[in-house]
C-alpha cells in the first residue's frame, strides 16, 4: 500500500468528505490560497471555491460561534483554529454554546462541528504555542474528544468526525505531523470511541496518547531486548473512551503505565487511572503510573523545553521500576 | 460614512385589521410578562428576566417575517417567540419545567429553538448569540435563499468581544441580518454611561460600515417600520443593518436579583408615562381604527388565555429522571 503523512492524510479526508457532502466546509484563518498554519487546506479552495472554503478574520469567537449556527443550519463545518492553545479564546463558544446545543435542540437540530486542533510540543513553542489541552475538553459533556497518532488512523477518524453528528475536539499532534504510514486511497472510517492495540505485549501495558504514542512503542522495543513485553495501547478516542480494551489489556498484563505530553495533575491520565482503579483492581501487580509534561508552562529554550517534555527515556525508566 | 437615521414618525400604511393584531399581540405579551413576573415571586420557578415595558419591539420588528426567517434572543424578551407563534401555555410549560413543554424541562425557556416558526436556539452569555445569528445568516447565504435573521441583544451586549466579532464577520460577508439592540439603558444595574466608551452603542455600527437607524422603542409603529426597511434591504442582498430602540424595563433586571441601585421611581415613571401598548391604543382610538370594547376584548382574550394556560400548567407534571440523560449526544 502507498505511504502518506499524517498531513497528508488530514487533506485527503477532508477533500474526499467535501466531494461526497455538499453541507461539507471548511472555515478558519488563511485557509484560502495561504492552505492554514497547518498546511492542510492547500489547493482546497481551488476545488471547491470561497463558498465550500470560508476564510475568516482573527475572531475566533465569532467564528466558532457563527459555524454552530451554520451548522444548526444543516451545515457540517470543519473549523481549523490552528494552535491547540487557540481554542482558550474560543471557550465560551465551544463549551457553553457548541457542547450544550444538542441538549438544547433535543435532537431536532443537530451540531455537526469538527474543530481542528494543532496540539503539543514543537521546537521553541512556548508557553502558549506547546499545549495539549484535551484534558479541559475531556471534562464537557456534549463534546467529543479524538487524538488519532498515525496516518491511518488520523484519515479514517477524520472521516468518521465530519460524519458524526456532535462537536469534536480533534487533536492533531504536532510530532505526528511528518510521520508516514500505509494509508488506503479510498475514504473509510474508524469508528470514534475504539481503542487500538498497537503493540502486544503480557508484561506491561503503556496507554498512550497521540505523539506519545509513537515514544511508547520506540521504547517498547528497547524494552523487549531486554526480555520485557509491554502493550501499547492507543485510546484514539478521547471522550468516549474505549473503558472496555484498555481495561481489558490491563487485567491481562497487570501493570499499567498512562503517558501523554499534557502536564500529569488534572491530566486525561488520571481518569484513566481512576478506572483502571475501579475495574482492573484485583488484576494489578504494581500501582498503576502517569507520565506527561512538568508542572511548568512550556518554556521557549530548545534546552529548558527539554527538560519539561515527557521522553522516551521516561517510559523507559517507569516500566524498568514497575517490572 | 453609513448613514444613521433617526425614526421617531412613522409613515403608517397599516390596515386597521393588522393594526389591531399587533394591539392584541402586545397586550398578549403584556398580560404574559405580568404573570410570569408574579409567578417566579411567587416560588413556583427560580427566575425569570422580565421585559415588561418593551413589548412594541418583538411586535413591530417580528411583525413582517416569515417562518423561514430567524429570530435570536437573549435571556430577556419572550415577546419574540410569542409574537411569532410559540403559545404562552408552552413557554409557561418551559418556565415550570413540566415534562409536556417543548423544552422538557431540559432547558431555560427562553432558549428554546422552534424552527418551524423561525425561532432559533439561543445561549445564557450575553452576546454570545450574536455570532450564533451570524453563523445562521451565513447558512441562509450559502443556500442562496433570501431569508433574513434578526438578533437581538442588549445594551450590555454592545460590550462583549462577540458583539464586535459577530457583526465584523456579517459586514465582511455581507450577510442578510439585521443587529436589533433593545437599549433599555441598563445591563443588570449598570447604567449605560457607566458602561460604553463613547456613550452610544448605534455609532459602533459606522466603524462596521453598517446603516443605522435609531428608533423610539416604545412606538410599534417606528420599530416595525425601521425593521422593515432592513429586512427589504437584508432580503435584496443590501447586507447587514443596525437598529437601536431605545425602551425601558419595568421590572428589575429578575426576579432573583430584584434589586435596584441606580434606577430611580422618577425615571420609572417618566418611562410608564410612555408605555407602548396604552401608546398603541391611544391611536387605534383617536383614529378610530378601533373602538374600545374591541380593544377590552383582546385584553380579555388575553388574560383568559393565560389563565388557562396556569391553570394547566400548575397541575401538569414534571419530567421523568430519564429525560435528563438523553440526546446530550446524537
Amino acid at each position: 500500500m502507498r505511504e502518506i503523512s499524517y498531513k497528508e492524510a488530514i487533506t485527503e479526508a477532508m477533500v474526499q468528505e467535501m466531494r461526497r457532502d455538499p453541507k461539507v466546509i471548511i472555515m478558519g484563518e488563511d485557509v484560502g490560497d495561504f492552505g492554514g498554519l497547518t498546511e492542510t487546506t492547500i489547493g482546497i479552495i481551488d476545488e471547491f471555491g470561497d463558498q465550500r472554503v470560508l476564510e475568516t478574520p482573527i475572531s475566533e469567537c465569532g467564528f466558532v460561534g457563527a459555524a454552530v449556527g451554520a451548522a444548526l443550519a444543516g451545515y457540517r463545518p470543519i473549523l481549523e483554529l490552528g494552535l491547540a492553545d487557540v481554542s482558550f479564546v474560543a471557550m465560551d463558544q465551544i463549551v457553553n454554546t457548541a457542547a450544550k446545543m444538542n441538549y438544547f435542540n433535543d435532537g431536532e437540530a443537530t451540531v455537526s462541528l469538527v474543530i481542528r486542533v494543532w496540539s503539543g510540543f514543537r521546537r521553541s513553542g512556548g508557553p502558549q504555542q506547546s499545549q495539549s489541552n484535551e484534558a479541559m475538553f475531556n471534562h464537557v459533556p456534549g463534546l467529543k474528544v479524538v487524538m488519532p497518532s498515525t496516518p491511518y488512523d488520523v484519515k479514517g477518524l477524520l472521516t468518521a468526525s465530519i460524519r458524526d453528528n456532535n462537536p469534536i475536539i480533534f487533536f492533531e499532534p504536532k510530532a505526528s505531523y511528518p510521520r508516514e504510514g500505509e494509508v488506503p486511497e479510498d475514504e473509510y472510517v474508524i469508528p470514534i470511541g475504539e481503542a487500538d492495540v498497537k503493540r502486544e505485549g503480557t508484561d506491561v501495558t503503556i496507554i498512550a496518547l497521540g505523539a506519545m504514542v509513537h515514544l511508547a512503542l520506540e521504547a517498547a522495543e528497547k524494552l523487549a531486548r531486554d526480555g520485557v513485553s509491554a502493550e501499547v495501547v492507543d485510546p484514539r478516542t478521547i471522550r468516549p473512551l474505549d473503558v472496555q480494551t484498555i481495561v481489558a489489556s490491563v487485567r491481562k498484563t497487570g501493570r499499567a503505565v498512562i503517558t501523554h505530553e499534557a502536564n500529569v495533575i488534572g491530566g486525561v491520565g488520571g481518569e484513566i487511572a481512576a478506572i483502571l482503579a475501579d475495574q482492573a483492581f484485583t488484576s494489578l501487580k504494581a500501582p498503576i503510573k502517569r507520565i506527561g509534561g512538568e508542572e511548568t508552562p512550556i518554556p521557549v529554550s530548545p534546552s529548558l523545553e527539554s527538560t519539561v517534555v515527557p521522553g522516551e527515556d521516561d517510559i523507559l525508566d517507569v516500566v524498568q521500576a514497575l517490572i | 460614512m453609513p448613514k444613521t437615521t433617526k425614526k421617531t414618525e412613522t409613515a403608517n400604511n397599516l390596515t386597521d385589521r393588522q393594526l389591531k393584531e399587533m394591539y392584541r399581540r402586545m397586550v398578549l405579551i403584556r398580560r404574559f410578562e405580568e404573570v410570569a413576573f408574579e409567578k417566579a415571586l411567587a416560588g413556583n420557578y427560580a427566575n425569570y428576566h422580565g421585559a415588561m415595558g418593551q413589548e412594541a419591539i418583538p411586535v413591530g420588528a417580528c411583525f413582517d417575517l416569515t417562518p423561514e426567517d430567524g429570530t435570536m434572543i437573549t435571556h430577556r424578551g419572550l415577546g419574540v417567540p410569542i409574537t411569532r407563534g410559540v403559545t404562552v401555555k408552552d413557554i409557561f410549560a418551559g418556565l415550570y419545567g413540566r415534562a409536556d413543554s417543548p423544552t422538557r424541562g431540559r432547558i431555560p425557556v427562553y432558549h428554546m429553538g422552534e424552527p418551524k416558526l423561525g425561532v432559533l436556539t439561543g445561549t445564557s452569555m450575553v452576546g454570545s448569540v450574536i455570532p450564533l445569528a451570524s453563523g445562521k445568516a451565513l447558512a441562509n447565504k450559502l443556500d442562496k435563499n433570501n431569508n433574513v435573521v434578526i438578533s437581538f441583544f442588549g445594551d450590555g451586549a454592545a460590550n462583549r468581544g462577540d458583539f464586535h466579532e459577530g457583526i465584523n464577520l456579517a459586514g465582511v460577508w455581507n450577510l442578510a441580518i439585521v443587529f436589533f439592540c433593545e437599549n433599555n439603558f441598563y445591563a443588570k444595574s449598570m447604567p449605560l454611561e457607566k458602561s460604553t466608551a463613547g456613550g452610544s452603542i448605534i455609532r459602533r455600527a459606522d466603524g462596521y460600515g453598517l446603516p443605522s437607524m435609531l428608533v423610539d422603542g416604545n412606538d410599534v409603529l417606528a420599530v416595525y417600520d425601521a425593521t422593515k426597511q432592513a429586512v427589504a434591504r437584508a432580503r435584496e442582498g443590501g447586507g447587514p443593518t443596525f437598529i437601536e430602540c431605545e425602551t425601558y424595563r419595568w421590572t428589575p433586571h429578575s426576579t432573583a436579583g430584584d434589586r435596584e441601585f441606580a434606577r430611580t421611581e422618577e425615571e420609572l415613571a417618566s418611562w410608564k408615562a410612555k408605555c407602548p401598548v396604552r401608546r398603541l391604543e391611544a391611536l387605534l382610538l383617536e383614529t378610530g381604527q378601533a373602538s374600545s370594547e374591541e380593544l377590552n376584548a383582546f385584553d380579555e382574550a388575553a388574560q383568559r388565555e393565560i389563565e388557562e394556560a396556569i391553570d394547566w400548567v400548575e397541575k401538569a407534571s414534571d419530567p421523568g429522571p430519564e429525560v435528563a440523560l438523553e440526546n446530550v449526544y446524537v
